[in-house]
């Protein structure tokens, strides 16, 4: 890392400008994840709606979506009864209310992990914007140097004549 | 910029593969790892539901109803396979981060200007 810009090299700066690239690679990751995270919340939220909804309604028939807007009228015999994926390829059923549960916890779970991918994006971030200024200033010294190096640069010539 | 002789070269592009390699082994081991906490939360989440509910699995592509005690011992079959995997790519992570940091530190002392130490 550079310390001292006035002792910038090439090498520091292209380092540096690598951290860039990697810190900006997490970035891209991390903003995935909450999105995804995201995603989830909002899905086993409205899972809780429509549990809720089908043992408000009792016996119904709902709507079984087949894919590119096609669907088949469906009969809910036992709302009370609910198929849940508790994850590595198993459902089991559950009542309504403990399949509610059940996503109550999930998305509390998802608040929390969203919280702390929210937190590192942020840490990442902040030591994105260091590295770049970093940089800013060692590409303006490396540009100074060259510019003391070529000699006196002669003045603009001014448009009020 | 000073130029890196091929020799140099050659060195750091054995160091970005090596990086390479443990990005692929780090992530290998992310997802089994993941996969064990899901079969392990899945197992705590059973144990929880009365011997008698309906139990579904996958098998290929259909889930097959099982017993709960059935899908138990296979969930234990699956964590205890996963946890070998693991423990596998943990010794090639641990072997080949040895080699980079011993590749790594030739490197710098070849940028510095420095004899390489004897290995």
């Amino acid at each position: 890392m550079v310390n001292n810009v006035e002792k910038v090299d090439p090498r520091e700066l292209q380092s540096l400008q690598l951290y860039l690239n990697e810190y900006r690679q997490q970035a891209e990751i991390f903003s995935q994840q909450l999105a995804i995270l995201e995603e989830g919340r909002m899905e086993a939220a409205a899972a809780i709606e429509a549990m809720k909804g089908l043992l408000e309604a009792g016996e119904s028939t709902i709507l079984l979506q087949l894919g590119g807007g096609a669907s088949v009228p469906v009969r809910v015999d036992n709302p009370e009864k609910i198929l849940v994926n508790i994850g590595a390829e198993v459902v089991v059923e559950r009542s309504n209310e403990e399949a509610v549960e059940f996503m109550k916890d999930r998305i509390t779970e998802m608040e929390a992990s969203s919280k702390k991918v929210a937190e590192t994006l942020e840490r990442v971030r902040a030591q994105m914007m260091e590295i770049g200024r970093r940089l800013e200033m060692g590409y303006q010294q490396a540009q100074m140097a060259q510019m003391a190096h070529a000699g006196p640069v002669p003045a603009p010539e001014s448009d009020e004549e | 910029m000073s130029t890196i002789s091929p020799k140099i070269q050659n060195q750091i592009n054995m160091l970005q593969q090596m990086q390479q390699q443990m990005q692929t082994i780090g992530s290998q081991k992310a997802q089994y790892e993941m996969a064990v906490r899901e079969a392990k939360r899945a197992s705590e989440e059973l144990n929880d539901v009365s011997d008698d509910a309906a139990v579904f699995m996958s098998v290929g592509t259909v889930m097959m109803q099982k017993k709960k005690d059935a899908v138990l011992k296979n969930l234990e079959e699956k964590v205890e396979t996963l946890g070998l995997r693991i423990k596998s790519l943990e010794k090639q992570e641990t072997m080949l981060q040895g080699k980079f940091e011993q590749l790594q530190a030739q490197v710098k002392q070849s940028l510095e200007g420095k004899p390489p130490s004897a290995a």
